[in-house]
């Protein structure tokens, strides 16, 4: 059962690194760590703070856009070029083609974040010369947005499978969006006494039912380390349980469509 | 290995309510541990945020965007604009919540920057710091420092309500990385409160705490340098509660002890005060103590102001930062200066009528004379003693204008945590001060109908006892008393005799 599962992530973390557009998005990355050490200037005592926190920035938006580039166009592209009929022509079922290419792309995705957050680290180390405990808690951060990553990478691969790239593009982009930029404000609708009860539904479902990548932002105690965090552990085995959970839910959602799709 | 359709719904089902009901776990988490602005009972960040502020904030460049606007409100600030930081200042607090250094400029900025022609601050915009401060403490409730910032509005701006500057030092006392230094100042608080025994108690911890320090690092001068200041503190604090009689007063042999608090010093206050030019007061009159270093306080503010005090506002009204004071409420505050025991000064508020609107509204207008000797320099209460027990005055003291508070600090949370909003206790003891008010109308302020410039009354407002030759200036050299002498220490006059 894992062998073709296998046999095609290999061959889809090889087309990934091979793709122009990716390495152009992560040389920008590279690039644009580099120069954040220098913004330093714009803070008197959080010289330190405002470096990682812009560096961690950076690699989420990269990252991000990485992740969805990667993934919006693995089926379409494989439906387009008929290669797929290679594939199901041999003993490979299509939720086996599926999860071979998800794992693929969750593999290439390693691959980036590792490096732009190698780069990060490196850069931390050279103008600040951190402590070991300081920079395995910077390190905690690229983890979790690999985790956040995966779980977008998910949802575009489900998009994918009843849309079109563009149409994929921006709702991905829209739901990564919701699901970082907005899910606070949601909630804080939703929570807040002055609200009328429509849209206190809308907030309330939209925090309960899109996926939720506000939480894995968890920059904060480490850019203020004065902060005072009860049982981390704990968050870290809920918010991978709910990425597992939330995936899993994605990519079932994705085969029961792929299943009926005619190719 | 195909699989079967009805059994992938069922676990797609199943995997969604697992996922909500993960998703209701982990978001109250976040919000607690992880989210950068930390958000009120209320749900959303602050009352007067703007919906656009709230999405910018929300951005993962948050803490780089505040430094870009800190350095433009720093530029701001060097040219003088200091309206324009303003704004600045609460963007920079709502993207990064987190830079103390904003917040406690900020707080510092809006409290004592805002003045008019003469330098006089505008007093209506202290709750908005003192907002600023207890959102700024809600942010960053780990470390000591926007607690004691706050803590120093009401102590050095506000100078009154000590039960206030208690609460926010002890606060800031409580956290451990308050600087030892900044510790002694809630001592001075203590003392202002009428907290002798607790100003005292803190005095001998620090100083042990500082023997400690000091004996560890024995090479370390701030430390040793440290615990002499302690030492020294401790040590005035002891002869002053001698010199000024608060030990007899406990022994209950005061009365027959030769103390320069006793007995109390009549202050002889007396004003007139005349509208000169609309908008503009002169005031004149005495106050019997020779020694320099006497500030009454000369309040005039709307009649009828919600939440208004006697001579002062109700700084702690605010808990949303607005940066807009109302605009149609009239305060202003000031300090007669005395000199050669009378005080005379031009008050001019017809050049910012912002600050001083006079609105047609407010048709009644009240003045205010106000001296509270726990306020006083300590050459001043070495006389007066720690609450004005050395201190009276045969027409105006008053002890039902402040009333003592104390916090009740002992309160914890469930997490073994001070509470910042803790319960506010009334004191057994008043405090001893000179009051008095004076009514003016709209018209009489702006000389308008039997007030008029032309031809019209001056008006002219004095107390029963004053008496205009005492206030005529012979010669302006400052004579400089002792406060060891006989009878009426400090009295020249007197003492010639």
């Amino acid at each position: 059962m894992m062998g073709p599962i296998l046999a095609i992530a290999k061959t889809t973390v090889g087309e990934a690194i091979r793709r122009r557009v990716l390495l152009v998005i992560l040389m920008i990355g590279v690039l644009l760590l580099s120069i954040i050490p220098s913004l330093g200037v714009l803070t008197a005592r959080q010289e330190k703070a405002v470096m990682i926190s812009t560096m961690f920035a950076v690699l989420r938006a990269t990252s991000a856009l990485i992740a969805i580039i990667l993934t919006i166009y693995m089926i379409p592209n494989e439906i387009e070029r008929r290669t797929i009929y290679t594939i199901l022509s041999k003993p490979v079922q299509r939720w086996q083609f599926l999860v071979g290419k998800y794992l693929g792309a969750v593999f290439a995705l390693f691959i980036m974040i590792a490096m732009m957050s190698a780069v990060m680290i490196i850069l931390y180390k050279v103008f600040h010369n951190p402590d070991m405990a300081s920079l395995l808690d910077v390190a905690k951060q690229p983890i979790n947005y690999f985790m956040e990553m995966s779980l977008l990478s998910a949802l575009s691969i489900f998009i994918s499978t009843f849309a079109p790239p563009l149409v994929n593009f921006f709702l991905s982009f829209g739901l990564w969006g919701v699901g970082t930029v907005l899910n606070p404000l949601y909630d804080s609708v939703a929570q807040n006494s002055g609200t009328g009860p429509i849209m206190k539904g809308v907030a309330t479902i939209a925090t309960k039912v899109l996926p939720n990548f506000a939480q894995y932002d968890i920059k904060n105690p480490i850019i203020n380390p004065e902060t005072i965090i009860e049982n981390p552990q704990m968050y870290t085995i809920y918010i991978t349980g709910y990425a597992i959970v939330y995936i899993t839910f994605l990519l079932i959602g994705g085969m029961l469509i792929f299943e009926k799709r005619e190719v | 290995m195909r699989l079967k359709r009805s059994q992938l719904l069922v676990t797609l089902l199943f995997l969604f309510g697992v996922q909500g009901a993960l998703q209701s776990v982990i978001f109250p988490l976040w919000k607690k541990n992880y989210a950068p602005v930390k958000q009120s009972k209320d749900g959303f960040v602050s009352d007067s945020l703007s919906p656009d502020q709230i999405i910018l904030q929300l951005f993962g460049f948050r803490e780089f965007l505040s430094g870009i606007l800190w350095v433009r409100a720093d530029g701001f600030f060097d040219s003088g604009n200091y309206d324009a930081v303003l704004p600045m200042i609460r963007l920079c607090t709502v993207l990064d919540p987190r830079q103390i250094d904003i917040f406690s400029t900020g707080m510092w900025h809006i409290a004592y920057n805002f003045t008019d022609e003469e330098q006089r601050s505008d007093r209506r915009y202290v709750a908005s710091a003192l907002a600023l401060g207890k959102e700024g403490a809600a942010q960053n409730p780990d470390t000591y420092e926007i607690f004691f910032e706050t803590g120093w509005i009401w102590f050095h701006k506000i100078d009154d309500e000590y039960h206030n500057s208690v609460k926010w030092f002890e606060l800031a006392h409580q956290r451990a990385d308050m600087q030892a230094g900044r510790r002694n100042l809630l001592s001075n608080a203590y003392q202002r409160n009428n907290q002798l025994d607790e100003a005292l108690d803190l005095y001998i911890k620090l100083l042990a705490k500082a023997n400690d320090a000091a004996k560890a690092n024995p090479k370390e001068h701030m430390l040793q340098t440290m615990r002499d200041t302690v030492e020294g503190n401790l040590d005035t604090m002891i002869v002053r509660l001698v010199q000024r009689g608060t030990l007899a007063q406990r022994r209950g042999d005061y009365a027959g002890g030769q103390y320069d608090t006793n007995p109390p010093f009549d202050v002889g206050f007396s004003a007139r005060v005349t509208v000169e030019n609309p908008r503009v007061i002169r005031v004149e009159g005495t106050w019997n103590v020779a020694s320099i270093g006497t500030r009454v306080r000369i309040v005039l503010r709307d009649k009828d102001m919600e939440g208004g005090k006697l001579a002062e506002l109700d700084w702690d009204a605010r808990d949303a930062v607005d940066l807009e004071p109302s605009r149609d409420v009239t305060f202003m505050q000031d300090q007669l200066f005395v000199k050669n025991r009378r005080f005379k000064k031009l008050i001019d508020m017809s050049k910012d009528p912002t600050m001083y609107p006079f609105s047609e509204t407010k048709k009644n207008y009240v003045v205010e004379f106000y001296y509270n000797p726990r306020s006083a320099p300590p050459h001043i209460q070495d006389k007066f003693g720690f609450n004005g027990e050395g201190f009276t005055d045969s027409n105006f003291l008053r002890t039902d204008v402040r009333k003592d508070f104390v916090y009740d600090l002992s309160q914890k949370d469930s997490k073994g945590k001070y509470s910042v909003d803790p319960k506010l206790v009334e004191g057994k003891t008043s405090q001893r001060v000179m009051y008095y008010a004076m009514d003016l109308t709209r018209e009489q302020l702006l000389r308008r109908g039997q007030w008029s410039m032309d031809g019209g009354q001056t008006p002219i407002l004095t107390t029963k006892n004053f008496d205009p030759k005492k206030v005529i200036t012979v010669d302006e050299v400052i004579a400089v008393p002792t406060l060891r002498g006989q009878e009426g220490h400090g009295n020249i006059e007197e003492k010639k005799k």
